[in-house]
């Protein structure tokens, strides 16, 4: 008997048939996809001893205090020390393994390059640092940099020269400020949130405004309007057309504010208009004070001045040094590029991703990233008193990276020095407010603690807590209001229809990868690449929700996803990146 | 007709092998390092499992006990077995660790408590560990040759059946943190 082809192929199917029978393949599948989980190259779990050690979040200016679970050296969890912690903050022991990380770059050849370019420096040519978190020691090392260059200029966003105490306010008026999103400290927000009553004027029914006691939908880009109005600076029918509220709910409003104080108006960054409406409202030394700063050694207040951005002279920089180490409040590149020299300016950014101003510099220098970084964070504008709490690193930071404050302190010729320690001693030579151990949990005022120990204990996750001026010792002040603008703002005629384009609340801008996926996916936060708008007004776009849209504003052209959201007002189109907010701005589908 | 019986045979031989010969194929064996009786320890020592696989002041699980735990007893023979004296000649003597293999061990993305199942939730440790506490002789360590894994050890189908019958939290993220 011969086997034929057709016998072996018979045999293999019954085989195939009988094997599909068995558990064999079924247990291979199951076994290969455990074997697949011990791959090298695939993270896994540390072992080791358990124990907690603490730090401050540096993500964003609120500087939560954190309490990390750590394995052996490495942290597995975050969690907050008092009060909780944001979902970004939550999964920040994440971030030094980003994808889009740098670990790497030509550090030498920049510090080269600067060194030249300052040299190369023509009469009026400038040599600038943009720190876009001021207030840092970090902040003061990159100002006594550009004190000790005779061209030397420090730029920083705007920053509010007041805190607010919402301990002592029974009302709160805030003007599309997302004060129970990401405004202040979420942890003292919410602490003393029972003990105001919140009232939110918001073109959009924002998370705020949502929770808020009372929501006043009031129109987009009004709300130095109504600050003005309330303050008697427009007149009754004046704010009502440009708010959008009727004269009623106005006075109403007033009389909530005169009646149920002490009262306290906050806005995103608290304007001149609103701080002036405060001191009239006679929060001056009670809900808003002016905002005080850690003590810092005698000698660097030879630093160079804080200066905006929009104070320099157009094509005036040739050397540009962007710190953007930490995420803070950014600037529109547009707005950058006016101010650098036409022909060879140098830009030079620091920053763990080469996605934000490092797509624009010629150097991209990487930088730790939290919670690889050593770095300070400065009050919070709900914090009365001045505090000094420290981002102590939880890992280590690979070898490549730079320090932006020992670049800059090679650059200027500045000794070196740690300034971070330097600070604290100055802080325990002040000898006033306490040292707060979260580990512990006890108060102690400086004046009982050793240097030494109070330098150990700020690394171990401390906070030193000064101490708020009286009001007595405050600097009388007076409510000087801007010139109000009475004209409403005029659309220009357009065959595309036109919005204000309002952002949110602005979230940090480094998350963890996982973060990102999780929130961009679900949509419950907008993500940086998407736009928000009315469902009608996306039909007279022409778009539809998944779209992908051009939004085109003043400051610049971004392509965007198109979410569809009946709670946003028509007429408006809700950002998440603050460099798109503008007067006006339309959506062209592509 | 005789394309049928080739069928079949194919059929036949491949149930064979998968049913009787793959499950032991799959497995490598070998002993423990230590006969060792759980049954002894619990007549004759009285022992409970708690006195050996004790948790830590911190609450974790310290797992298999160490040898310092074994010679607190059994630095000297405490009986005539020979097992005793090859674990005292063997791994008390030269103070060197036995090297146990743990049938519960679980792939490094499972995040188990002890603590969590055995104070809070009060589950005897025959639930997940069957009868082991009560043999005389160690069942021979089974590993899977591919995944690398104890055949006595708990699958996820195994937890999350139970989760399921006593009403508790069976998400991806209460195991995989």
């Amino acid at each position: 008997m011969t086997t034929t082809r057709r016998d072996i192929f018979k045999f293999a199917g019954g085989s195939a048939l009988g094997a599909l029978l068995t558990p064999a393949p079924w247990r291979l599948i199951t076994d290969t996809a455990l074997w697949s989980e011990n791959w090298p190259g695939i993270p896994r779990p540390a072992r080791g001893e358990i124990r907690a050690k603490f730090t401050h979040c540096s993500l964003c200016p609120a500087g939560c205090a954190v309490r990390a679970r750590c394995v052996g050296e490495q942290p597995v969890s975050l969690a907050g020390v008092r009060g909780g912690l944001c979902p970004f903050g939550v999964t920040g022991h994440q971030l030094p393994y980003h994808p889009a990380r740098l670990r790497q770059g030509p550090v030498s050849e920049a510090m080269a390059a600067v060194a030249d370019a300052i040299a190369k420096c023509g009469p009026g040519e400038r040599v600038a640092v943009l720190d876009l978190r001021p207030g840092r020691t970090a902040s003061w090392t990159a100002r006594r940099a550009m004190a000790v260059l005779k061209n030397g200029w420090y730029i920083a966003p705007v920053q509010s020269p007041v805190a607010v105490d919402l301990t002592k306010a029974r009302t709160v008026l805030s003007l599309s400020a997302p004060l129970l999103e990401r405004w202040g400290t979420p942890a003292n927000v919410f602490a003393v949130r029972d003990g105001f009553r919140l009232i939110q004027a918001d073109p959009v029914e924002s998370r705020t405004a949502a929770l808020a006691d009372l929501w006043l939908p009031i129109q987009p880009g009004s709300e130095e309007a109504l600050a003005l109005g309330l303050a008697g600076q427009l007149t009754s029918a004046e704010t009502a057309a440009m708010t959008g509220l009727s004269e009623l709910q106005l006075a109403s409003l007033e009389n909530e504010l005169t009646g149920n104080g002490p009262a306290l108006v906050i806005d995103r960054a608290m304007s001149p208009a609103v701080v002036a409406l405060n001191v009239k409202l006679g929060g001056w030394g009670r809900t808003i004070v002016p905002r005080a700063e850690a003590p810092v050694p005698p000698e660097w207040k030879k630093a160079a001045p804080v200066t905006e951005l929009a104070a320099l002279p157009d094509r005036s920089i040739r050397v540009l040094l962007i710190d953007e180490s930490v995420p803070g409040e950014y600037l529109p590149w547009d707005a950058i590029e006016k101010k650098l020299t036409p022909g060879n300016p140098l830009v030079v950014v620091f920053a763990w991703s080469a996605d934000g101003y490092g797509r624009y510099a010629k150097y991209v220098l990487p930088t730790p990233v939290y919670p690889e970084a050593t770095d300070d964070i400065p009050p919070a504008i709900d914090s009365p008193a001045p505090c000094f709490r420290i981002a102590a690193p939880l890992v280590a930071a690979p070898a490549g990276v730079v320090n932006p404050s020992e670049f800059l302190a090679g650059v200027a010729g500045l000794p070196p020095a740690d300034a971070l320690r330097d600070r604290a001693r100055a802080i325990h030579q002040a000898g006033r407010g306490t040292l707060v151990t979260y580990a512990d949990g006890k108060s102690v005022p400086v004046k009982e603690v050793k240097p030494d120990d109070f330098w150990k204990a700020l690394n171990a996750g401390g906070c030193w807590v000064g101490q708020a001026l009286p009001p007595a010792k405050m600097r009388a002040q007076r409510a000087t209001f801007p010139q109000p603008t009475r004209a409403l703002a005029s659309l220009t005629p357009s065959p595309q229809p036109l919005f204000a384009i309002l952002t949110g609340a602005p979230g940090p801008a480094l998350a963890s990868p996982l973060f990102t996926k999780l929130y961009e996916e679900s949509d419950l936060l907008l993500a940086p690449n998407c736009v928000a708008l009315h469902p009608q007004d996306a039909a007279r776009c022409g778009v539809a929700a998944g779209n992908r849209a051009l939004l085109e504003t003043p400051n610049g052209k971004w392509s965007v996803r198109v979410l569809t959201d009946s709670s946003v007002r028509p007429g408006v189109v809700l950002a998440a990146r603050p460099e798109m907010a503008g007067a006006q701005g339309k959506v062209v589908r592509v | 007709m005789r394309g049928k019986i080739i069928f079949l045979a194919g059929l036949a031989a491949a149930l064979g092998a998968g049913w009787a010969g793959f499950p032991y194929a799959i497995y490598t064996s070998r002993p423990q390092p230590v006969d060792f009786s759980h049954k002894v320890h619990a007549d004759k020592a009285g022992a409970k499992c708690e006195d050996c696989h004790a948790f830590r002041d911190d609450g974790t699980f310290a797992g298999i006990p160490t040898l310092d735990k074994c010679a607190g007893c059994h630095a000297a023979a405490m009986g005539t077995t020979a097992a005793e004296e090859n674990f005292i000649d063997q791994y008390v003597t030269p103070q060197r660790e036995p090297p146990w293999a743990s049938y519960a061990r679980q792939p490094e993305n499972v995040f188990f408590s002890h603590a969590a199942h055995v104070k809070l939730g009060n589950v005897k440790c025959e639930s997940c560990h069957g009868a082991l506490g009560a043999s005389d002789k160690l069942p021979r360590y089974r590993q899977d040759r591919i995944s690398g894994y104890s055949r006595l050890g708990m699958s996820m189908t195994d937890c999350i059946a139970c989760h399921r019958q006593q009403a508790r939290a069976d998400s991806c993220l209460d195991c995989h943190k």
